[in-house]
């Protein structure tokens, strides 16, 4: 209000004069109330416990969004940014994605991995092509040894920067431990497809070079830098007499042969020593070659490393698992394995895994009979081609959080330096060479979270708090049910190498993304919008901010914080004057 | 047309026929029912409104007055707690001066809990600047409705349309349900002189300082006093189109009476039984009942009561520390007149506890047993 006006007595002469009511002359925009705020909403998009979990970085939550709306190329393009092998992943990954899912505890944890594997199937049936490279081609060139899925990954990572990258692999085809995983789990063609897309994109393949053999550190002369990603391949050993008898085959190496279709000797009555997943892929392939078959376990159900899933279809296959075993004697005749002597266990206290170490129980040997002997008691690198510099501590190359090695420009990562064991972990191994790669052939710092932690290739703006069930505004959700995967019948299965798990269909996968909270992440319901008192909610110009707080007009009163169902907007106190 | 409903169902129907474009509004025993059907109005298409459901009357009320901000024709409906919860916001529309109709179905206030009929709830608003209509037949409770938009909407004032709980809300009358065309005749689409309007945008209802608030309500009691004569104006119309009038007071057999009772709602229907009884037995009794209570008919009140001898108001209501409220309005109103005949007051019937004919034949005996009354009103009923 002018000061002149101000000062003007008001006088009615009649009823007439008088205001009905107090209106104000113009708009009070003029009045910006936003300054009795102490209190500022923001929206922070912090971090879905999926994203968090997923050893890949891929943004589940987005490419969830992007399902729901029926946008399934660009949902499965959100995946390849980050992760070349959702084909693979979908199929093969024990998804600690979903066991970190809010939704558990409403209806069950969304089937995240049906969604990839979905999506990814999508793009093969479409003949959806990986995102053509658009980065201005870099002189550099990048060595990387061993095509397993951490190789492929760094390989397609650096050739989307634009460098020229050459993968060298021992084996005669690219694919590393993921050629073994057995037909049932994850057709050829799918592998197939996404190597071969990564091939597409320029990544030279050099297949049956042996580093130490077929090719010197010498020859790596030539290569700005050389990321080494050789895996674990040697079997070990059970260290029990009679291990050199025929009928006993290495869990890897049979599995090998079986996915060549070589003939193998294996058999009527088959022994799996072991408890992880290659044990499991080799009952269930050897029960697919028509043997009878039992897994022996040192330890109990609880402390097999296998994927719980996994343990639950090779049970219902017909293999029997015998657990708190160890076999201390491959029993032989003429040279040829009729039985194992055994030792039963039991659980002491917890070792380094933290798991609690079985103990032979004195005087509890006993015998069985079979005629085949598959030790599958995992793996350990083969680390004879390495140079000195390159340091090693148990079996492992030690790197930092960058992969980079004692001896650069030779970084590592896979299974070779973490032994995580999962196609995904090696992905994002991979990825996080790439960029550290990158990084160094620019002289940029940047830091890299640990190990234990993901890194994204394509990281939206995000707050890395990780959003919990607790904060989630709950009034906006029911309980909905989990979809079941359609799977064969045991009984089918065991007769084929057909695949086990058979995905699910459009529809489910659709009602599935919308079944996802979306947890701190805005997905445009408008609740903000609608509930704000003050119309300070307005909606932005860009996919990457749907909506902005016109902070001239909001008090703070916090109602769209807590009225976002995903906890989207965080409150935070707003310093505004500092004493001086 | 007539049909046979209920008086929430006339409730419904008065909203309907005068279009109401809002209604926002929360279920609250008995007055649930006039929401029900006007949801299902609104559902199957009959009316052409935006029915809002809200989380509480405060809210109710809320969304009506931005609704009549904006220049809709607003309806919402409670009662009892529903009511007291809004109290803050009945203040608001009537000082914003937006012509808002609500139905309140009167029931006792709670604790102890009751769904039961007692004015308590409406007579608690008395000061709110809202207009007042009790009813005693649903027909009356259906005309009513329409005739407050009109009134309501010709002062600026929002008006209360009031029913006893049960005896009333749920009780089934054939009435007359006019017809939509002559209902659009008589009451013409709401033209506000203030509204909300993004095109010119203003602030209602700020700040006013001590040199002008005085003055707007001032003009809210002169809205109130016109619209005394705007309610007559508006009901002779209501009777030059549908033949029927119920005027601001029904005296009933008064013209030669020597007692007067007061009554109003449904009690006044048993009174005039009781009034038909006596005048056989050769008493000389009439009745007045008082239909608009706000703003009170001070005159008419005055003129048609100043012959009697004696006045006996019936309340179903008690001001707690004085008396009855119709009995206090009443004798305030004849403390003008010339000759002031004495006013016993009863309360009687609260909680729902029926007023049956023997109950005013106790007030009836009691007011010829007396003079003048003997304490400030007399409890009827009450198991002492």
């Amino acid at each position: 209000m002018k000061k002149e006006t101000e000062a003007k007595v008001v006088t009615f002469t009649s009823e007439a004069e008088m205001p009905m009511m107090p209106a104000s002359v113009a708009s009070t925009l003029y009045n910006k109330t936003g300054s009795w705020r102490y209190m500022r909403p923001l929206y922070a998009n912090q971090t879905p416990p999926c994203n968090a979990a997923c050893p890949a970085g891929e943004d589940i939550v987005m490419y969830l969004q992007l399902t729901a709306q029926g946008r399934y190329a660009e949902a499965w393009q959100t995946i390849v940014r980050e992760n070349p092998f959702p084909g693979v992943c979908g199929r093969v990954c024990p998804h600690p994605c979903e066991s970190e899912c809010n939704r558990e505890h409403l209806g069950g944890a969304i089937a995240i991995h049906c969604q990839e594997r979905f999506l990814a199937d999508y793009a093969a049936a479409h003949e959806l092509d990986l995102p053509a490279v658009d980065a201005p081609p870099r002189e550099e060139r990048v060595a990387v040894v061993g095509a397993g899925p951490a190789g492929l990954s760094c390989a397609y990572h650096l050739r989307r920067m634009g460098y020229q990258v050459t993968v060298f692999e021992a084996k005669e085809q690219p694919g590393g431990m993921m050629r073994l995983i057995p037909e049932y789990r994850l057709p050829r063609k799918v592998l197939e497809r996404e190597i071969g897309a990564i091939v597409a994109l320029g990544v030279e393949m050099k297949t049956g070079v042996r580093l130490g053999v077929d090719l010197s550190w010498e020859d790596l002369q030539d290569y700005a830098a050389v990321f080494l990603a050789v895996g674990q391949s040697i079997s070990r050993e059970l260290g029990v007499p009679g291990e050199d008898a025929a009928g006993v085959l290495h869990g890897i190496e049979f599995l090998a042969q079986v996915k060549r279709g070589q003939k193998v000797g294996l058999g009527q009555k088959v022994a799996v020593i072991g408890g992880g997943n290659t044990a499991m892929d080799a009952a269930r392939t050897a029960r697919r070659l028509g043997a009878e078959v039992t897994i022996l376990y040192r330890r109990s159900r609880a402390e097999m490393p296998a994927i719980d899933e996994e343990v639950n279809e090779t049970l219902d296959e017909g293999v029997k698992i015998e657990f708190l075993c160890a076999p201390v004697a491959v029993l032989t005749e003429n040279g040829r394995v009729r039985g194992l002597r055994l030792t039963r266990m039991e659980l002491g206290a917890p070792d380094a895994s933290g798991r609690r170490r079985p103990v032979p129980v004195a005087g509890s040997e006993y015998e069985l009979e079979f005629d085949t002997v598959i030790p599958a008691l995992g793996q350990v690198a083969d680390l004879s081609f390495l140079r000195a510099e390159v340091q090693t501590e148990r079996g492992r190359i030690i790197t930092d959080e960058r992969t980079a090695t004692a001896c650069p420009p030779v970084f590592a990562g896979g299974d070779a330096v973490t032994a995580f064991g999962t196609v995904t972990a090696a992905v994002g191994s991979g990825k996080r060479a790439a960029l550290a790669i990158d990084c160094f052939l620019r002289g940029i710092e940047r830091p890299f979270p640990d190990l234990a932690h993901n890194v994204q290739a394509a990281p939206r703006r995000r707050d890395p708090t990780v959003v919990r069930f607790e904060n989630l505004n709950t009034a906006y959700f029911e309980e909905e049910p989990r979809p079941q995967e359609r799977q064969l019948p045991a009984a089918e299965r065991v007769t084929s190498f057909a695949e086990v798990n058979q995905g699910y269909g459009e529809e489910v996968a659709l009602n599935e993304a919308r079944r996802c909270f979306s947890c701190g992440t805005c997905n445009e319901c408008d609740n903000c919008l609608i509930f704000c008192p003050d119309v300070a909610v307005l909606r932005g110009d860009s996919d990457d901010e749907p909506f902005v707080f016109n902070y001239d007009y909001c008090k703070g009163c916090g109602i769209c914080v807590s009225e976002c169902p995903r906890h989207a907007i965080v409150f935070e106190e707003e310093v505004k004057f500092t004493k001086t | 047309m007539k049909k046979v409903v209920t008086g929430n169902y006339a409730v419904s129907w008065g909203a309907r026929l005068a279009r109401a474009q809002v209604i926002a509004a929360y279920p609250i025993t008995p007055q649930t029912s006039i929401i029900e059907k006007l949801a299902s109005f609104c559902a199957d298409g009959e009316m052409d409104a935006r029915f809002i459901k809200v989380e509480s009357e405060h809210s109710a009320m809320a969304a009506c007055i931005g609704a009549s901000a904006a220049g809709a024709r607003a309806f919402t409906a409670t009662s009892g707690q529903g009511l007291l919860l809004m109290h803050e916001v009945v203040h608001w529309a009537a000082g914003a001066r937006l012509p808002i109709v609500m139905g309140v179905v009167n029931r006792a206030i709670a604790p102890g809990w009751s769904i039961w009929t007692e004015q308590g709830d409406t007579l608690s608003q008395r000061d709110t600047g809202w207009l007042q209509f009790y009813c005693e037949t649903n027909q009356e409770v259906l005309d009513t409705t329409i005739q407050a938009f009109k009134i309501a909407e010709s002062v600026f004032l929002p008006a209360m349309v009031v029913l006893d709980a049960f005896v009333l809300s749920h009780t089934s009358e054939p009435v007359d349900i006019p017809d939509q065309a002559d209902v659009d005749a008589f009451l013409p689409p709401y033209r506000p002189q203030l509204k909300l309007d993004p095109a010119d945008p203003r602030a209602f209802g700020a700040l006013v300082l001590p040199s002008e608030y005085m003055e707007m309500r001032y003009k809210m009691q002169k809205a109130m006093e016109r619209a005394l004569v705007v309610a007559e104006e508006v009901d002779r119309e209501w009777g030059e189109h549908f033949g029927r009038r119920w005027g601001l007071v029904e005296p009933y057999r008064l013209d030669d009476a020597e007692i007067a009772l007061v009554t109003s709602g449904t009690v006044t229907g048993t009174s005039r039984e009781v009034v038909d009884a006596l005048r056989e037995e050769g008493v000389k009794i009439g009745l007045l009942k008082v239909r608009l209570f706000r703003p009170f008919p001070h005159q008419i009140i005055r003129e048609t009561l100043a012959g009697v001898r004696k006045v006996a108001v019936i309340d179903r209501n008690i001001s707690f520390g004085d008396s009855g409220v119709f009995a206090q309005e009443v004798r305030a109103a004849l403390y003008r007149a010339d000759a002031r005949p004495p006013v016993f007051d009863f309360v009687a019937g609260l909680g729902g506890r029926d007023i049956v004919p023997e109950t005013i034949r106790e007030i009836v005996d009691y007011t010829l047993a007396h003079d003048a009354p003997t304490e400030e009103f007399t409890w009827i009923g009450v198991k002492t």
